[in-house]
């Protein structure tokens, strides 16, 4: 038998309160050490569907095992447990960064796990070092500018050294030189990995597969190089082939 | 009425933050039985509102400006024991941020704004929101509690200075009274229109904070009464002394300027023809509280057109 | 719009900020009590509060008019309270002595917060036993306070371009609509923090 897939997502369908139907029928896997790219258009669902990933979404976990996390489906038995597998960056940093200080912030997924005192503060100051903010812990959140923000928040993922990370934009509003960081910063990172960006360089760099999602439902899922090099499929979900595959043969 | 440091004695101070304590810790204990976890992000965000929404300015005659306090309009929003939290929040951060309100007084500062605001501010809004239907019940109900919630927390910042021997109660009462009536006006055109705005985006916001069951209003009709009795009590000051009124209102309403040109509905607070100036300036107040009822019913009126059509207004 | 003005100077390097935020409290607070029971013969104790205070403020390297600002924007209030006591005998020294005792309060006060980051004054309420509902409230409210001010100028500005009327009615309903803005988007937030905090492994 094969290994247990990190993540297992099998015709997951979603409609927010509002009726507004989000995800029709979503199906796709991760292996464990794998990572894999989700893009798509504005409003196609990508962040609705990460949210899945670690139980915010629906909101009373309802075990129907539309997902599954290393096999197991989510319960509200399980909930705590999920989420300490998986680790998710959110699309807004505003939303993430709830805490007075840089240093409580990254402290308040680790202390969530039960941890405290010396060892904390030095899961903080790496944490803090990896994302290139060494020093950053007694600065309040609204003193940062937008990509600080975000590697704070990418911080905050790692101290707790999830075993599956989920991240919706992690390379949205950095610079060149601190998307670079961040993109040399997950290559290093062993954890299974699913990314939600509209950055299809950093797919290219990082991504084994995508999988392609347009209203609600996923029109394409293949190896990133083939993938990306369709032209006719990009155009027809809002995206386009990256710049650094337009001098490169699909099956070089 | 952010209280500065220095006018309290150091009695009224201590004892107004003792009775702050234990509201505030029986306001807890209640949310810890009552509260939904997503509720705890909602407070903190709706203190945050509250700070906000006190800047911005509305603007009155002569390139002045008021502004909301929003006691009322938390407690509508999220029950009374929640706002009392919310208010005290947004007073705390006031104070140890911005230094606005003192640091001993801030105890003096909670028992009137958010304690006396806030729950004499629900406490009428569900004992008033029973006479209607719909948004307009609400509006209707949620301006007169806001008038009625400025003119308590000022009188009973007047009692505390008063208390302190800062200034004689005479003065202090009437005085504060008389300004905040009109304040009070503004804070409940405010009120009623930042509710009428919000029902128009999300209508399941408002009335957010309304008591699933009617176990305990038993315990709230006191509020009117309160309100009528205050209104009662305090009269009398005003009487005896309507220049310092209106000395004072000049003074005072360095933000609210219109209030002495403005003007009180019932001159000097005396009905014309009734030989005790006792009788006939309590007669002043209770007809003042019903005439802010009456003004609160036209406001639900005006502002929400029709009852039925509420939810589909945009 | 950065709001470092606001408490640009909390982390200073000075002797002052490197106090522990519970003594500066306590000194604060003496001071403060110690001017509420005041008496004009006391003016001396009155000397050597102004003393204390400027030496703080010089110990502190915040510079003199930053905090001198401070102190002006808020000293109306205190002189407008003040003039109640003209009424009353001998209103002439009571209106002083109320108008000092409330000044150097103030001074203290404007000192401790621009000398303590809000954050310790949080880890502070916490131990006082300040109960952890109300500290969380505070925390998140002054996480959120910059982010939704920003907003809400936003929204001023936005409706001051569009803006053609100059009838009052119509821009109380306006700025009143934009304040039900607010409260819905803060509302929203909540929800989205909600959420963040949950994914976060916080446990009611
Ligand atoms: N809270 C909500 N209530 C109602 N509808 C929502 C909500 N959040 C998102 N939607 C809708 O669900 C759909 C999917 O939204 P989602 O945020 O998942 O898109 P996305 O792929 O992440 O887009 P983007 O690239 O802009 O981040 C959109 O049509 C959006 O309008
Ligand atoms: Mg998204």
């Amino acid at each position: 038998m094969a290994a247990v897939n990190a993540i297992e997502v099998r015709d997951l369908a979603f409609a927010y309160a509002d009726g507004t139907p989000a995800l029709r029928g979503v199906s796709f896997a991760v292996a464990e050490g794998e990572c894999v790219g989700i893009i798509g258009p504005n409003g196609a669902g990508k962040s609705t569907l990460l949210l899945h990933l670690n139980g915010v979404l629906p909101e009373t976990p309802d075990g129907s095992g539309a997902v599954r996390v290393f096999g197991a489906p989510i319960t509200k038995a399980n909930l705590y447990e999920i989420r300490r597998t998986v680790g998710l960056l959110f699309q807004d940093p505003d939303d993430q960064l709830l805490c007075p200080t840089v240093g409580e912030d990254v402290a308040f997924g680790p202390r969530q796990l039960g941890l405290g005192g010396p060892e904390l503060g030095a899961r903080v100051t790496a944490a803090l070092a990896r994302v290139g903010l060494a020093g950053f812990e007694a600065r309040s959140p609204h003193h940062l500018s937008r990509g600080e923000k975000r590697r704070v928040c990418l911080a905050g993922l790692l101290a707790c050294e999830s075993r599956v990370l989920v991240l919706d934009e992690p390379t949205s509003e950095l610079d060149p030189r601190g998307r670079r960081g961040i993109e040399a910063l997950l290559a290093s990172i062993p954890a299974t990995m699913l990314v939600a960006t509209h950055d299809l360089e950093i797919v290219v760099e990082l991504c084994s597969r995508v999988v392609v999602l347009d209203h609600g439902q996923i029109v394409a899922a293949g190896e990133t190089v083939a993938l990306l090099s369709d032209e006719a499929l990009m155009l027809a979900h809002g995206l386009e082939r990256p710049h650094v595959l337009r001098h490169r043969h699909p099956h070089e | 009425m952010h209280v500065p440091d220095g006018f309290l004695s150091l009695q009224t101070a201590v004892g107004a933050a003792a009775i702050s304590a234990v509201v505030v810790g029986e306001c807890v204990r209640r949310l810890h039985r009552t509260l939904e976890p997503r509720q705890v992000p909602l407070m903190g965000l709706a203190a945050t509102f509250v700070f906000a929404a006190q800047m911005l300015n509305f603007p009155v005659a002569g390139g002045t400006s008021g502004h909301l306090l929003g006691a009322t309009l938390a407690a509508v929003l999220l029950g009374p024991a929640a706002a009392v939290l919310v208010m005290i929040a947004v007073l705390v951060v006031q104070c140890l941020v911005f230094a606005d309100g003192g640091l001993l007084a801030l105890g003096a500062n909670a028992l009137n704004m958010a304690v006396i605001g806030s729950l004499a501010g629900g406490g009428i809004y569900r004992l008033v929101r029973r006479l209607g239907v719909g948004l307009r019940g609400t509006v209707t109900a949620a301006a007169f509690a806001a008038w009625c919630s400025v003119l308590l927390a000022a009188t009973a910042c007047a009692v505390e200075l008063a208390l302190s021997d800062t200034a004689p109660a005479r003065l202090v009462l009437p005085a504060m009274i008389g300004v905040h009536a009109v304040i009070g006006l503004g804070e409940a055109v405010i009120t009623a229109l930042v509710l009428v705005s919000i029902a128009a985006i999300r209508p399941e916001l408002v009335g957010g904070g309304e008591p699933t069951t009617h176990r305990r209003t038993s315990l709230v009709p006191g509020g009117l009464l309160l309100a009528l009795a205050l209104a009662a009590l305090g009269a009398p000051f005003a009487s005896s002394l309507p220049d310092g009124l209106e000395w004072v209102a000049t003074r005072f309403g360095f933000e609210h300027r219109a209030v002495a040109t403005a003007g009180a509905p019932l001159p000097d607070y005396a009905v014309p023809g009734i030989g005790s100036p006792l009788l006939a300036t309590a007669l002043a107040g209770v007809a003042g509280t019903l005439l802010m009822l009456g003004v609160s019913y036209l406001l639900g009126r005006l502002l929400v057109p029709s009852g039925r059509r509420q939810r589909s207004e945009t | 719009m950065r709001h470092d003005f606001l408490d640009r100077y909390s982390r200073l390097a000075s002797p002052v900020h490197a106090l522990p935020a519970w003594l500066k409290a306590l000194a604060t607070l003496t001071l403060v009590m110690a001017m509420a029971v005041a008496r004009p013969s006391w003016w001396p104790a009155l000397v050597v509060a102004t003393a204390l205070l400027v030496a703080g403020a010089w110990l502190s390297r915040i510079p003199a008019g930053f905090l001198l600002r401070r102190l002006l924007l808020l000293e109306p209030v205190v002189v407008v309270v003040a003039t109640l006591a003209l009424w009353q005998p001998d209103g002439g020294m009571r209106f002083a002595l109320l108008v000092a005792r409330s000044t150097l309060s103030l001074a203290a006060l404007i000192l401790f917060t621009n000398t303590t980051p809000f954050g310790e004054v949080l880890e502070l309420l916490r131990r006082c036993r300040v109960p952890s509902l109300l500290v969380t409230v505070l925390a998140l409210m002054y996480r959120y306070v910059f982010v939704l001010v920003d907003e809400a100028a936003r929204l001023q500005r936005a409706r001051a371009s569009r803006a053609f009327s100059r009838s009052a009615a119509r821009s109380w309903r306006s700025v009143a609509s934009g304040a039900g803005q607010l409260f819905v988007r803060s509302s929203e937030r909540a929800e989205r923090v909600f959420t963040a905090m949950c994914a976060r492994g916080w446990r009611p």
